[in-house]
């Protein structure tokens, strides 16, 4: 359905998304991990056409077999919000303040599928009711400030859904939102992924969220995807060093924060910053940074290294081993 | 040592006035914390967890006396701030500083930062061995001396967490309010914060109120834990405890959603 190979994203020199290679049918619930930087959202705006003018793109990018890499704005236009769609992280800020959210809702509707405006408010009122919106009636007629954070994360859901995509993507859909509330919108992503076998590509830097809602994981860094596979697996016996550094940085509630002796715990850190983009080593992009580096990082890149189906890791210890 | 703790919060309330609704009705009142009570000892950590609307910044701002509360009282080293002078309340605001959620929007982007750093000891008038007492506060959070020409856009989101940090310090303060601190930061970063925030505490003694809505960092950094939702303590005690054995189901819930595991 959606295919990726060795795209690549190029400002100026830098490539601040590098050989991203991935496959897409449908009903695949993929998550993408990685700190700011990673070039994670990057790739999103490279799926639905709308990578900054500035960035050079390179590699395939296909959707229904044809190649988008470079496209024009109107075949694009033909399949964003059809084929693919995206909610955006800030819901406040993607909602038009001015509009009645019934109005937003049925836009592309109107525009993609041409449908009549009574065509068009009958499935703006299921959508909503299937996005879990109570008084769905009323609430086509209320402006994005009558809303809680929750409701217009799920208004942006439906505005999405509305010319019913065989792809959703959600960029941090749950950064905003508080705990409990972010627990539900995970949970109704998942399910409408299910319920419609629609894929979902859930973006976040939240790996509690993208434990819940997917089945495979893909771990970005510095532009680069090093790590992937299914996402119990990677969390649980992650094989890159940035992802173990990743997962070891975050605090569990299950340990204590002292010590048997009353000192306080330190957190396990990885050292330094994720590097500028003007700045990025030549060899493994995670180089300088990595706790276990052998001498090839620092000048050789790591080539993907497969471990199992639909497992595996770019990294110099993967091929180390084999050698062995 | 004396026995009187650093910080004692009693009772503490505030409503706000909403807007009216009607001409003919009285305006509705919001309670936005009501009869929070605690009390924190040097070095020790309070993790004050909820949502929005739960009235944690809400107590954030009575504990640094940027508001007055209706009703309770907030004791810093045995004396009630809301019953203080403004002379009175100027003289003790270096005892206790707060850092702030967003780095970026509490640094002048026109000034060095090393102006901003030292802006706590200008507004309490000192004049004297601001240069150095800057050089000191930099290097306490890991940055260079030297970093005190640049300006904040010149740092990442990390780095300007540690200038805020830098800011609070100054002023050999004994308590720190930690209003969402690491909240927006990488996962990485954050745990380089949360342990600089642990350093300052052993290597200065400092109480912390560490405000968040992340148990699991709470967990990390904090000996207490108040609960709080619709500004009504839900349930406090012993960090070990409330996080292995949550009595509320909206503990339970905030636990779920810190977990990396389903």
């Amino acid at each position: 359905m959606i295919e990726l190979t060795n795209l690549s994203a190029h400002f100026g020199e830098a490539a601040a998304l590098r050989d991203a290679n991935l496959v897409i049918e449908r009903g695949d619930r993929l998550g993408i991990v990685g700190e700011s930087g990673s070039g994670k959202t990057l790739l999103a705006l490279c799926l639905m056409g709308m990578a900054p003018d500035s960035a050079r793109l390179t590699g395939r990018l296909s959707i229904d077999g044809q190649d988008m890499a470079s496209a024009t704005e109107r075949d694009w236009q033909r399949l964003r919000s059809r084929r693919v769609a995206m909610v955006f992280q800030e819901p406040m800020a993607a909602l038009n303040p001015l509009r009645r959210v019934g109005d937003t809702v049925m836009e592309p509707m109107l525009l993609h599928d041409g449908l009549t405006r009574r065509a068009a408010r009958a499935r703006a009122l299921s959508l909503f009711e299937e996005v879990g919106i109570p008084d769905p009636d009323q609430r086509l007629r209320q402006f994005p400030h009558e809303m809680s954070g929750g409701q217009r994360q799920r208004v942006l859901i439906a505005l999405a859904l509305a010319c019913n995509p065989m792809l959703l993507i959600a960029d941090e859909p749950t950064t905003a939102l508080d705990a409990n509330v972010a627990l539900r919108i995970t949970d109704l992503l998942q399910r409408l992924a299910q319920e419609r076998e629609m894929a979902l590509i859930f973006i976040s830097h939240d790996l509690a969220a993208v434990a819940r809602a997917t089945q495979d994981i893909v771990v970005m860094y510095a532009g680069d995807m090093v790590e992937r596979g299914p996402t119990a697996e990677v969390l649980s016996a992650p094989v890159h060093p940035y992802t173990k550094g990743l997962l070891g940085a975050r605090p569990d509630a299950a340990v204590a924060g002292r010590d048997a002796n009353g000192k306080r715990r330190r957190l396990p850190t990885i050292p330094g910053s994720v590097p500028p983009l003007h700045g990025l080593p030549e060899g493994c992009r995670f180089a300088g940074r990595c706790p276990v580096e052998l001498p090839q990082c620092a000048t050789q890149r790591p080539v993907f290294t497969q471990t199992d189906v639909g497992r595996g890791a770019a990294c110099h210890l993967l091929t180390e081993a084999h050698h062995d | 040592m004396t026995d009187v703790p650093l910080l004692e919060v009693r009772n503490l309330t505030r409503r706000y006035k909403l807007p009216r609704q009607s001409l003919l009705r009285r305006a509705p009142v919001l309670t936005a914390l009501e009869g929070a009570a605690f009390s924190l000892r040097a070095g020790e950590t309070l993790g004050v967890v909820g949502e929005s609307g739960s009235g944690k910044s809400t107590l954030a701002r009575l504990i640094m006396a940027f508001e007055a509360p209706d009703a309770g009282e907030v004791l810093f080293q045995g004396r009630d701030l809301h019953g203080l002078t403004t002379e009175e309340l100027r003289k003790l605001r270096r005892g206790f500083q707060m850092v702030f959620q967003d780095p970026f929007g509490s640094l002048n982007p026109r000034r060095r930062i090393g102006w901003s750093i030292a802006e706590p000891l200008r507004a309490n008038g000192e004049t004297e061995n601001i240069t150095h007492r800057v050089a000191e506060a930099l290097a306490q959070v890991g940055l260079h001396p030297a970093d005190a020409g640049k300006y904040p856009h010149e740092f990442s989101g990390g780095q300007r967490q540690r200038i805020a940090i830098a800011r609070a310090i100054i002023t050999r303060p004994a308590l720190l309010v930690a209003d969402e601190a690491v909240s927006a930061l990488d996962v990485s970063v954050q745990a380089q914060i949360l342990n600089l925030l642990m350093d300052l505490q052993d290597d200065l003694g400092l109480g912390m109120v560490f405000i968040s809505h992340d148990l699991a960092v709470v967990g990390s950094i904090c000996d207490r834990v108040l609960v709080l939702q619709h500004g009504k303590t839900l349930e406090s005690g012993a960090a070990v405890d409330v996080l292995r054995a949550p009595k509320h189901p909206y503990t339970k819930t905030l636990l779920k959603a810190a977990g990396v595991r389903p």
